[in-house]
């Protein structure tokens, strides 16, 4: 029964000659630095510090932390498009503020999912697919495109601009970047102009937070090194260990471990400091919670195990203690905030036993976290708190409320713009966001809803996003979807041997009568993609330069040090390829305004779209301004805090923190608003007894899309898992390992049982996404009115054993990943 | 890559893997028959045969601190009291693993509580019973497990190490 995975017991050292790179790591919003390496295969680096290009001497055994040592899963073997093969490495950067060197797992297996066409990275798209034959066959990029180009045009000229929609990536890191979000974003809003469009995550084209842009807000205000000054850190409905790693490791932890003291001293002098203590808002007991009670020791966290939907209760709770006991910030109010009223008749007036009862947590806990984040240290020094929420908030009960509730208690309390403090989210990927403004109003028209279900739009382009798990009410769309695009299947399998104008006007004909053109772009062949007429190929991090903003606002390139396969191209290429198509055939047709919308697409490199793309960001928190490459390779891993405020001797001036300068901010009214019709059908009906949180685990990144292509990780958690309180699992009959099937009436999904403690009886927690069974089969089609943001983390299920598949769970652990 | 980690590689394939994606772009990597022929020591390292403990020093819940294959690694043997991957032994249930932490190097520590591995410096945990598999953490690869053989006498040896020791660019050093 062994199959547990184990790397290599040998690894190549770079030589002293190898070429060398610096780029982030493509997954969380974190952005730790790392550095790379690349020489040719048939040659290797010695073992003596002269020998090899890290100056490591691996005659010895390295100390722990040495930032030397390269695991298996750092190293690869690519084979470039000329045939040749190279070793790469790519290693922690010890030089980087962000991460010291440190790594999380997802980041640290990169060399494992480099592409190789002798690894389990075969099987990334290397050639545009074409649906052909009653398959999907390859073809060149010029057919492609110009099939694409025409049923777009043809939809546009006979439907309008709405008759297109998307769902594209709009974060940075690996596949977005302000390059590739740039050139997506003038494509369909400058050239098509549709309304259609939504976010890779979400049904919608909308900010994730827009309370607190109304606010005066800004996403993400803070820096790192104020988890390490803060007196108290916040941290609502995110599971930093697991999901911001290395800024939990790195820069909380060390807080609430003393570590930081003298660095309070130091740049905080004339207060009284102690070690930091952390307030943790999460339905479930998580491994966060565990290790930070380790660190801080019990008596300086506090775990607010919330029920689920509830939080606006919570937070006002805490914001009318802190009014009543007046913790309050009343200079920073007067100062600096409008609309003060409004709030205090709304969120003020939370009764505060209606609130235990709600959110089900004890007066004596609420009043302990008032405390923590608000009482004043003294007479004149205020308590520096750092407010910090993430997709737990993002994605609960009443996104705009929810996002209100919490930037209000910020504004109270006077965090804002100062050592210590600040509002914002943890985040999720990387931010690189520049594009033209969305045609469409807010709040944001429901595109899976409207377009997709509904029937709207007649071409559907996917990019970097897998919808058919990935979006709410996932079985209901993933249906929709099959039953459209197989319409124009039927319509392409009747005319074989057909030439472009032909299979266009099957297809259109074929889209009249309710069928969806798919186009997918991607690196693998993910699920969406079996769906699709035309897959086009991308090239992923490492195979094009881009840049991207972390958490702190740190704009760093990531550079280029690899060939993408066979013939893929960068998102930003892709979409110039096919605005420049449609604009010919405009022009051919003498239609001059429609042609000159699709004009505009003639960079040469990566760097003329990222100079393109600086218009898009002015004034926002990721204003760049006339930062070049040239800068950002000098700058390194360490990169600049945007906002750019200058160029300064040739290199851009940046900002630690927001909002230390000045900033106006308005409180925005919010009440706990109860559950909604179909939220409490749920409830309501015995059948469906368990609500169902969810969310990402460690060892994975998102859809998994790299993941089930690297051996160690998928071989921790090749299903996905449900967490089931042990007095539950008795009731269910069920055991570790048993395959569970967990349904209402939105759909229905299979999964595998861990029994763990880590929730309430009555509540489990399934892993978010999983091709091998998406959690969002099972949640409604409710959305947030205010913002089109779904209620992801929070819908209710009956749970059934299925039975048990012994071959696999033998070797799988069930050790409660909350202990430490 | 080593022959130590192309038979785990097609291990991987048939069986814990089991996907679409991975197990098809394995299946071309690796002919079943070939891999199956590798021995599970094959491996290109001069790797000591060492003497550990024998069975009767062993009490079960609780591990031995020796080194292997030098004396600056540090591994831990281990009685389980129930059937572990990869065990030997009577009971299929002693295992051996290395107590650098393969993430950067937090020396590990054994708790019968959790059957895990523990790192004081990030809070990794290894489950000793399934082959040092990653229960949570920051590690690059699950823990890597001594090779072990039982003789007659109930002498423990070490005879190799699946998976790359942490500080180190070959298990045996250069």
């Amino acid at each position: 029964m062994s199959t547990t995975h184990h790397g290599e017991d040998r690894v190549p050292v770079p030589p002293s000659d190898a070429q060398q790179f610096t780029t982030v790591c493509s997954y969380c919003i974190v952005g730790c630095g790392y550095r790379v390496f690349k020489w040719p295969q048939g040659k290797e680096g010695g073992p003596r510090p002269h020998q090899n290009a890290l100056h490591a001497d691996f005659t010895k055994q390295q100390a722990e932390r040495s930032g030397k040592w390269i695991s298996p899963s750092m190293h690869s073997v690519v084979t470039e498009r000329d045939g040749r093969r190279y070793h790469v490495v790519v290693l922690p950067d010890s030089d980087c503020v962000v991460n010291n060197g440190n790594h999380s797992i997802r980041g640290g297996t990169h060399g494992s999912v480099l592409y190789g066409p002798d690894r389990p990275t075969a099987d990334r798209l290397s050639y545009p697919l074409m649906y052909r034959g009653g398959t999907q066959l390859p073809t060149t990029w010029e057919e492609a495109i110009e099939l694409g180009a025409h049923v777009i045009k043809a939809c546009v000229d006979t439907w309008g601009p709405d008759a297109i929609a998307m769902k594209f990536f709009d974060h940075g890191g690996g596949g977005g970047g302000f390059e590739n979000n740039w050139a997506v974003g003038k494509f369909f809003f400058t050239g098509i102009g549709t309304q259609m469009a939504s976010i890779h995550n979400r049904p919608a084209y909308n900010s994730e937070v827009f309370a607190s842009g109304d606010a005066g807000v800004a996403a993400l205000p803070a820096a790192y090194i104020d988890a390490e000054l803060a007196d108290t850190i916040v941290v609502i409905g995110a599971n930093s260990y697991e999901t911001q790693s290395i800024y939990f490791l790195e820069h909380m932890l060390p807080n609430l471990s003393g570590m930081t003291m003298a660095k309070k001293q130091r740049l905080l002098p004339g207060e009284p400091h102690q070690p930091g203590k952390m307030i943790i808002v999460d339905p479930r007991r998580t491994s966060t919670v565990a290790i930070a009670e380790s660190a801080a020791g019990k008596n300086n966290v506090l775990h607010l195990q919330i029920n689920n939907g509830t939080d606006i209760a919570l937070l006002n709770a805490l914001s009318r203690i802190v009014f009543e006991q007046g913790w309050q910030d009343q200079a920073f109010i007067a100062n600096r905030t409008d609309n003060f009223d409004a709030f205090k008749a709304k969120n003020l007036t939370q009764d505060l036993d209606d609130a235990v009862h709600i959110t089900g947590i004890a007066k004596d806990q609420l009043m302990k976290a008032a405390e923590w984040i608000a009482k004043p240290k003294t007479d004149t020094a205020r308590r520096r708190a750092m407010v910090l929420y993430e997709k737990g908030l993002i994605w609960g009960l009443k996104n705009y409320e929810n996002v209100a509730s919490v930037v209000d208690l910020a504004l109270l309390t006077g965090n804002l713009g100062k050592p210590g403090a600040g509002c914002g989210r943890l985040g999720g990927h990387q931010e690189g966001y520049s594009r033209p403004g969305y045609p469409g109003k807010r709040p944001p028209v429901n595109v899976d809803e409207v377009a997709i279900k509904g029937g709207a739009s007649k071409v559907f382009w996917v990019g970097g996003c897998n919808p058919v798990g990935g979006t709410l009410n996932a079985q209901h769309f993933r249906l929709s979807i099959a039953r459209r695009t197989a319409l124009v299947n039927e319509a392409l399998n009747q005319v074989t041997g057909a030439t472009t104008q032909e299979k266009v006007t099957a297809i259109l004909k074929a889209v009249e009568a309710g069928g969806l053109f798919l186009i997918v772009q991607d690196i693998y062949p993910i699920e969406t993609a079996k769906h699709a007429h035309l897959v086009l190929p991308a090239a992923q991090w490492g195979e094009m330069n881009l840049t991207s903003i972390n958490g702190e606002r740190r704009l760093r390139l990531y550079q280029k040090f690899m060939d993408a396969p066979g013939v893929a191209e960068p998102d930003w290429k892709i979409m110039a390829m096919m605005a420049k198509k449609i604009e010919s055939l405009y022009r051919a047709e003498g239609k001059i305004d429609m042609a000159n919308r699709f004009a505009g697409f003639d960079w040469k490199t990566d760097e003329d779209v990222f100079r393109a793309a600086a218009v898009g960001v002015k004034d926002a928190q990721e204003d760049y301004g006339e930062t070049t490459y040239a800068m950002l390779r000098t700058l390194g891993t360490n990169g600049v805090q945007t906002p750019v405020k200058e160029i300064a001797n040739g290199s851009p001036v940046g900002t630690t923190r927001l909002y230390e300068e000045g900033g106006k901010f308005t409180f925005i009214p919010a009440s706990w608003p109860g559950f909604p019709p179909q939220i409490q059908q749920l409830i309501n009906d015995p059948r469906y007894p368990f609500w169902v949180n969810n969310g990402r685990a460690n060892h994975g990144w998102q859809t998994l899309y790299d993941d089930l292509r690297k051996p160690y990780v998928i071989g921790r958690e090749p299903l996905p898992y449900v967490e089931v309180h042990p007095r539950d699992a008795e009731i269910l009959g069920i055991s570790n390992g048993d395959l569970t099937e967990l349904f209402n009436p939105y759909g229905t999904v299979t999964a595998m049982a861990v029994i763990t403690d880590a929730n309430r009886p009555g509540h489990v927690f399934m892993l978010f996404e999983h091709p091998r069974g998406w959690l969002n089969s099972l949640t409604t089609d409710y959305v947030d009115p205010a913002t089109t943001i779904p209620y992801y983390k929070g819908t209710k299920a009956g749970i059934r054993k299925v039975g048990e598949l012994p071959g696999i769970t033998d070797t799988l652990t069930f050790v409660p990943t909350n202990r430490v | 890559m080593s022959d130590l980690s192309r038979r785990n590689l097609f291990k991987l394939g048939a069986g814990i893997v089991g996907g679409a994606c991975a197990a098809s772009a394995l299946a071309q990597v690796e002919q079943p028959a070939e891999a199956e022929a590798r021995s599970t020591l094959a491996t290109t390292l001069p790797y000591p045969r060492t003497k550990l403990a024998n069975l009767k020093e062993l009490s079960t819940g609780k591990d031995l601190l020796r080194t292997y294959p030098d004396k600056f690694s540090p591994i831990g043997l281990l009685k389980l009291g129930r059937r572990a991957v990869n065990g030997v032994g009577p009971d299929q249930d002693i295992v051996a693993f290395s107590r650098y932490c393969p993430h950067m190097g937090g020396t590990l520590s054994y708790q019968s509580e959790t059957g895990a591995y523990h790192c004081p410096l990030h809070y990794a945990m290894f489950d000793a019973a399934k082959g040092g598999l990653i229960v949570i953490g920051q590690a690059t690869d699950n823990l890597p497990q001594l090779e072990l053989e039982v003789d007659a006498k109930g002498d423990i040896y070490a005879v190799g190490v699946k998976g790359l020791i942490y500080g180190r660019q070959a298990n045996v050093l250069a």
